[in-house]
């Protein structure tokens, strides 16, 4: 993880569905409660960098509870992972998350979730390889614009490629947006470079 | 002032590359020896061959001086060979690099895998003159689609000996797009079935520009599912020490790698 | 030609490379791996990078001297000898702007422990050192001072560092240039691999470096 990563900070950001395990003073400001101590069983999203802190954090209590239990945000919830199932290609996982597997990475890191890991990446692999032929249709598309003077397509918007494929790559997570640059960067560096030795 | 880019050469330094390789020209006007950074050209005697960098073969080429005599791998027969090997014998994998030219001490295979001085440097592409005129018909050199592009493009007159340069090119497009596809199906096997992803991937016969179109990609891929495994791949380096050391436990399907624990870097988040 | 060069030709048992070819190579390999690692290398052993540099600077001589010369044979000669130089000039550029690119993005780290250090060269070293004192300085001018004392570090290494580090584990091509076995670390299972000479390959960095270390791969 390295400081200066705007994604990772963002990532940090995202809330998590949290349970106090304890009764804490003075922090019921937290559920509008101000002045009163937060109590036990309370439930309050907290942001991920918060939580992780309070997951792992020892109380010293002799049971060894934690200061919090977390639940699995909503986005890595049940419906999400059974609609991964059936077709990973069918979710907009932007809607979802922005940060869609930076949430998942750090959620695995805190909790034993063997089969979510399972899914994550057959659903990683299943859209790369989606958004890699999409990748290389923009590109052509796009150079049709282009010679018709419409000007270069920018992603996610106005890619012409009709309805299933824009709404596909709307759905787009951040790690997926970046695979989609770096194929669409490499087919569109290989036209460039065939048009540049035919004119040299 | 530094150059910032990401990992890997680009199209253009690809290019640039390529014009390393090796190629015989038949000189069309005498040219006395002339003293290079990288040695002494050949002196050109006409009709008499010699082997030279592709760039100065273009070079002359382009000065009318040489004519370039089209690598045999070019020849539609060679190619249509090729594309059949890659789409009906052997659908998935990219067919075989060219053979590697013997080195000194080829006849003594013991001492050859321990021969590491600085003495003899091992040459690679574009270094290895698999784009001479004797080089072997049959096999895609390293930089197959530079070479054969700017072949076509400069000296295609000199290639026409070979057959129509519209024949030549849609094998190379046929080549090109099977080749294309087998590159989009190898992310495709770092674990579609979500289940086993090891550590190394083999693309044995790729070329330099294929590489170049796809690494970005590729590399992409290949880093997401490495995070996104982080943690399980943690838990099991944790479970195989409990268990005595690497593949003692369950491992999977890999064979344990034998290296020491403690050079281990840590995996970490 | 020479009769020893057509002699040396023609004998199969005489192998031997020419040494500008030698270096050719080798500064190629070197410019390849730099562009293609996560991490810095080191700066290449032997006197390479020092020789084929005055091997230019000598060479620039050559031509000026050839300039005056109006033969248009001899000028032909030019041409292609300044075509050569000029890509020799371009390998060696671009081999540095890669290297400071890299001590640019983590000048910290590689300044941090003598190891690190000892890959940078002199002028790198140099540049390094100046460089981060200079930004140093500038920071503080224009807002670290208004900090809090305790919030002015930037090698702060309390939770996560402050010094960025590149990722080592991060993926790579490499060519195996021998037939030796690969071991790569994977997420399900770790695998050694019979791989034979020519086997371009994805593994993690950290698992090719001893590889390209002890020149049995290349990176691609």
């Amino acid at each position: 993880m390295s400081y200066y990563d705007i994604d990772a900070i963002l990532t940090d950001a995202e809330k998590i569905p949290c349970t106090f395990q304890l009764d804490i003073p003075d922090l019921g400001y937290l559920d509008n409660t101000p002045s009163q101590p937060l109590k036990a069983g309370t439930k309050v999203n907290l942001p991920l960098w918060l939580a992780e802190m309070l997951v792992i954090a020892n109380t010293g209590a002799a049971d060894n509870k934690t200061f919090v239990t977390f639940d699995l945000p909503r986005a890595l919830g049940n419906d999400v992972v059974q609609a991964l199932k059936a077709d990973p290609r069918a979710v907009p996982l932007r809607d979802q998350s922005a940060h869609f597997y930076g949430l998942a990475t750090h959620m695995l890191d805190l909790s034993e979730e063997q089969e979510l890991g399972s899914v994550l990446r057959k659903t990683f692999v299943t859209r790369a390889a989606e958004i890699s032929l999409h990748a290389r249709k923009v590109g052509s598309i796009g150079h049709k614009a282009k010679s018709k003077g419409e000007g270069a397509s920018e992603m996610g918007s106005n890619l012409g490629l009709g309805g299933a494929g824009e709404e596909f790559l709307r759905g787009l997570d951040e790690w997926e947006r970046s695979l989609f640059r770096k194929a669409h960067e490499g087919a569109k560096a290989g036209k460039d470079w065939i048009e540049s030795v035919k004119k040299n | 002032m530094a150059l910032s880019l990401p990992p890997g050469l680009t199209h253009a330094e690809v290019s640039f590359l390529a014009e390393m390789e090796t190629v015989t020209i038949v000189p069309r006007q005498r040219l006395d020896s002339i003293d290079l950074l990288s040695g002494k050209t050949p002196s050109l005697r006409p009709p008499h061959r010699v082997d030279l960098s592709l760039w100065l073969a273009l070079l002359l080429k382009k000065q009318r001086r040489a004519n370039i005599v089209p690598p045999p791998w070019l020849h539609p027969a060679s190619l249509s060979e090729i594309v059949q090997r890659e789409t009906k014998e052997n659908p998935t994998a990219f067919s075989e690099p060219p053979p590697v030219p013997s080195r000194p001490n080829i006849h003594q295979p013991g001492i050859a895998a321990r021969q590491n001085n600085n003495e003899t440097v091992q040459l690679s592409p574009p270094f290895q003159a698999s784009c001479t005129a004797d080089a072997p018909a049959g096999y895609l050199p390293y930089h197959w689609m530079e070479v054969a592009e700017m072949l076509l493009t400069f000296a295609g007159d000199d290639m026409i000996s070979l057959g129509s340069a519209g024949e030549i090119r849609g094998l190379l497009r046929d080549l090109t797009e099977v080749r294309a596809a087998k590159m989009r199906d190898s992310t495709k096997t770092l674990g579609a079935d979500g289940e086993n992803v090891g550590g190394v991937v083999s693309l044995r016969g790729v070329g330099a520009m294929e590489l170049a179109e796809n690494r970005g990609f590729i590399l992409g891929v290949v880093d997401g599912m490495r995070r996104i495994g982080a943690s399980v791949e943690a838990t099991r380096r944790e479970q195989e020490e409990e268990m005595g050391g690497p593949g003692g436990g369950g491992g999977g399907g890999g064979r344990g790698d034998d290296g020491d624990d403690d050079s281990d870097e840590d995996m970490g988040i | 030609m020479d009769i020893d060069d057509i002699l040396r030709e023609v004998d199969p048992t005489f192998h031997s490379i020419p040494k500008e070819k030698q270096d050719l190579q080798e500064l190629t390999r070197a410019w390849i791996a730099e562009r293609s690692a996560p991490e810095l290398l080191p700066w290449p052993p032997n006197g390479l990078f020092e020789r084929i540099n005055d091997n230019i600077k000598s060479q620039i001589e050559k031509v000026e001297e050839m300039t005056g010369d109006m033969d248009p044979r001899t000028n032909f000669a030019l041409i292609v000898i300044q075509t050569e130089l000029e890509r020799y000039k371009y390998l060696v550029r671009s081999y540095l702007r890669a290297r400071i690119a890299k001590i640019d993005k983590h000048t910290l780290h590689y300044l941090s422990t003598d190891n690190l250090r000892s890959r940078l060269s002199e002028m790198e070293l140099a540049y390094a050192t100046r460089h981060q004192a200079l930004l140093h300085n500038h920071y503080l001018s224009s807002f670290l001072s208004s900090f809090p004392p305790q919030l002015q570090n930037l090698n702060d290494a309390a939770g996560i560092n402050m010094v960025e580090t590149p990722d080592l584990d991060a993926a790579v091509f490499i060519r195996l240039l021998k037939d030796v076995f690969v071991e790569g670390r994977g997420v399900d299972s770790d695998v050694t691999m019979d791989g034979r000479e020519s086997d371009i390959v994805i593994l993690r960095w950290s698992d090719a470096k001893p590889l390209v270390e002890a020149g049995q791969a290349e990176l691609v």
